[in-house]
């Protein structure tokens, strides 16, 4: 924010450095016909026109009346002409120079510039009354009644003062290419499409096209028939970017409608556009206004909603109407583009913050789940209860006592070995359930199998998640008759996702909805870790059927 | 003697009824096993024991209400349980002993023994008696307690605001669970020494305890010497 002060502090010096001389110039008059008498100082042209009317191909003559109030004889007196054709410049009767070339007889016109500057010679720039004449042919453009204009000014002043606005307007358009390369980058190289960056990107290759635009005329030669065709070039531009802005806005707040904003917004702009055809100055006034109370309109319904960043966006856009009100609008209009890319900066820094905590959030996840696998097993009621089995086993039959202890032990290791990873093959997840099974099954004294079809040990897993559903399993089954409980796991394949299926053959025990201690927040543990692995491509049921309880897991496949 | 076992893991149950007959032997008239809540408050019902072995978690569901609701019960319980954490809100409900698994024999022997002695243990005090009252039940403070008086098998709570409340457990039964702050001073009765007020000697040398609100209760002739050191 205090760069973007800085800016515009900077900004209003520059204007202010605009010429300070003082210099008299009267309408210009216009004379169809071609005599080299009309460019003396005393020729009287009382009864010219002053508007240049049709004059095809033939040569006319533009008189400017000047006058320059005092001059510093050691500096160059210059002239800046402003008008179309090709013609010859003459000060008090003397050619000082020529802007393309007029048609003469089977010379066909070289147009000139529509702007151009001529060194006075020092003898002739004195204080008082002077005459710019002009013999000149506008061939194309004839019904065009462009306004003929004559500045005076230091030679080198006028030479200087477009590179210095050029050269500044070039810092803004590097810094534009730069971001629309690197947001664009970013984008392409983004997993996630966010559609916001490539607009964003969008928005800065046309405002640096925008620059390029305007600015371009400083270093190319643009003959008046094209003089226009720039002039368009930019109405586009800024048709583009008045559209694009508003929208950027409506995505970055995540406000609803977006694309009932976006056609408003078209219609809106496209009859500007086409009422205002082709007034170019004003069409592009008109159209950055309407881009700024639109996105003055999204932003304050951000700022409402308590959007985050939406009151500096806001601010931005507010200090950026205060710059139109002071500044000359050429300028006014770069510096609102400047301010508005530089709230969407703000807006992206932002955004990349929220992402680092989500990634952030989710490295804690990850830690919280390595946790809560160890957790798992070294829980006081399941070491508590399984040691007081294993006490028994001990004192009852030392042998099996043993094959007990080697089964716990090596559960233990499984599930150590697994803790830090968040995939695992499903062979190794596979024996892990066979030690659970076994030692559960030295605790409850009911036979536990798992029996398991189309497999690939191979394949990852997060961790102990069939551990979760066999544990599961056993809290919520009733001791069959026969004492034998057996676990169905399944595979069934897809084109583009997997579902296991893992059927515990037994009967259920009836649901209670008393607080449940212990391994109620089993299912949130495989939700977690399906999260943490798949993010939202998975699903996971569990219900009970006919022959006991299936739970169903769908694992998409990347893509 | 009528035991009710509630456990979930069978190798466990069997450990428990292992050391359960060896302690009683013949005494033993009923041993049932349980391994869910609804299976034991079928028991409970039915076949009222006189010792109730327990385990608070049965498979995932949380053994807490369970226990408010048998420590309500006329027979004493013995918690079994591998959360240790819960014992001091056990014992502030009312249960007989806490044995935290692992345990070994000595232990849970040490635990019957408490049903025939009268020794309490004061660093687990009883802090609430869990009543039945119209189908549901309601936790008693037993400092809010007056005293009580032994009504047959049941007992009832004369409490400080002079309403009255049945219990369950005989008063043999609430005398090894309540804290020393309390004294049976009578066949029939337990007071809370803290609303004594004084002993009234009559003639014939029988004693009566004045309590703070003016009610006099019997004391009984081998109970004074005791309760004369107490009130002291």
């Amino acid at each position: 924010m205090q760069r973007l002060l800085y800016l515009l502090l900077l900004l209003f010096a520059i204007t202010s450095c605009q010429p300070a001389m003082e210099f008299e110039a009267a309408d210009a008059v216009f004379r169809t016909g071609d005599d080299p008498r009309w460019a003396a100082p005393d020729y009287d042209d009382t009864g010219w026109q002053t508007e240049r009317g049709t004059t095809g191909s033939q040569v006319f003559w533009v008189r400017h009346h000047v006058r320059l109030p005092q001059w510093d004889s050691t500096v160059t007196l210059g002239v800046l002409v402003r008008s179309f054709g090709g013609f010859e410049v003459y000060w008090d009767g003397t050619r000082i120079g020529s802007n393309g070339w007029p048609a003469s007889g089977a010379q066909a016109e070289v147009p000139g510039t529509e702007s151009s500057c001529y060194m006075v010679p020092a003898a002739l720039a004195t204080p008082g009354p002077h005459v710019v004449a002009l013999r000149t042919t506008q061939v194309h453009l004839g019904h065009e009644q462009r306004f003929s204009q004559v500045k005076l000014y230091s030679y080198q002043g006028l030479l200087r003062e477009p590179l210095i606005i050029s050269g500044l307007m070039n810092l803004m358009a590097g810094a534009l290419l730069i971001a629309a390369i690197y947001y664009l980058f970013l984008f392409v190289s983004s997993s996630q499409k966010e559609y916001g960056i490539l607009i964003f990107s969008i928005i800065c290759l046309l405002c640096f096209a925008l620059l390029l635009a305007e600015y371009v005329r400083y270093y190319v030669d643009i003959p008046y028939p094209h003089f226009y065709t720039r002039l368009e070039v930019i109405g586009l531009l800024t048709f583009a970017i008045a559209l694009l802005v508003p929208l950027y806005f409506a995505i970055q707040f995540s406000l609803p409608r977006k694309a009932w904003l976006g056609s408003g917004l078209f219609v809106l702009l496209s009859s500007i556009y086409v009422l205002n055809y082709p007034h170019y100055d004003n069409t592009a006034i008109l159209l950055s206004q309407a881009m700024w109370v639109t996105s003055v309109g999204i932003v304050l319904l951000a700022a409402y909603r308590r959007a985050k960043g939406s009151v500096l966006v806001l601010s931005g856009l507010l200090s950026s109407a205060v710059s139109y009100y002071f500044l000359y609008f050429d300028y006014s209009l770069y510096i609102t583009f400047t301010i508005i890319v530089l709230c969407m900066l703000y807006l992206h820094a932002i955004r990349v913050r929220v992402m680092e905590n989500e990634h952030r959030a989710a490295q804690l996840l990850s830690a919280r789940l390595q946790l809560e696998l160890l957790k798992k097993n070294i829980q006081p009621h399941f070491i508590r209860n399984t040691l007081t089995s294993m006490l028994d086993w001990v004192e009852e039959s030392p042998t099996q006592g043993a094959v007990f202890i080697h089964a716990l032990a090596k559960e233990f290791d499984l599930l150590n070995n697994m803790a830090e990873a968040t995939l695992v093959p499903v062979g190794q997840e596979l024996e892990l359930c066979q030690h659970h099974l076994q030692v559960m099954q030295f605790r409850k004294e009911i036979r536990y199998e798992l029996e398991y079809t189309g497999i690939d040990p191979a394949e990852l897993i997060p961790p102990a998640i069939f551990h979760t559903i066999l544990e599961n399993g056993i809290t919520h089954s009733l001791p069959p008759p026969d004492g034998r409980i057996c676990f169905r796991l399944s595979v069934e394949r897809a084109a583009h996702s997997q579902t296991y299926r893992l059927l515990t053959c037994a009967h259920n025990r009836p649901l209670d909805h008393r607080p449940r201690i212990g391994n109620g927040t089993g299912f949130e543990y495989i939700r977690a870790r399906l999260r943490e692995s798949y993010g939202s491509g998975w699903e996971f049921s569990s219900e009970a059927v006919p022959e006991g309880w299936l739970t169903c897991i769908t694992i998409a496949q990347a893509a | 003697m009528k035991i009710l076992i509630v456990e979930d893991e069978a190798r466990i149950a069997r450990r428990i009824e292992r050391m359960a007959r060896d302690y009683f032997g013949p005494q033993l008239s009923y041993l049932a096993t349980a391994d869910s809540l609804e299976q034991a408050l079928h028991l409970l019902e039915t076949k009222a024991p006189d010792l109730l072995l327990l385990d608070l978690n049965l498979n995932g569901q949380d053994g807490f209400d369970l226990l408010q609701s048998v420590v309500a019960g006329a027979f004493h319980t013995i918690v079994i349980s591998a959360y240790t954490d819960k014992a001091i809100t056990a014992f502030a409900h009312g249960v007989l002993d806490f044995v935290p698994k692992p345990f070994a024999e000595e232990r849970l022997t040490q635990a019957f023994a408490r049903l025939t002695t009268t020794v309490r243990k004061p660093e687990h005090e009883l802090k609430f008696l869990a009543v039945r009252k119209q189908g549901h039940l309601v936790l008693i403070d037993v400092q809010h307690l007056r005293y009580i008086k032994g009504a047959g098998i049941y007992t009832e709570l004369h409490l400080q605001n002079g309403k009255k409340v049945l219990h369950d457990k005989s008063l043999e039964k609430l005398e090894q669970l309540l804290p020393p702050s309390f004294a049976r001073i009578h066949k029939s009765y337990i007071v809370s020494i803290a609303q004594a007020e004084k002993i009234i000697v009559q003639e014939g040398s029988s004693y009566q305890l004045q309590l703070h609100n003016g009610e006099l209760l019997p004391i009984g002739r081998a109970r004074y010497k005791e309760l004369r050191s107490k009130l002291l």
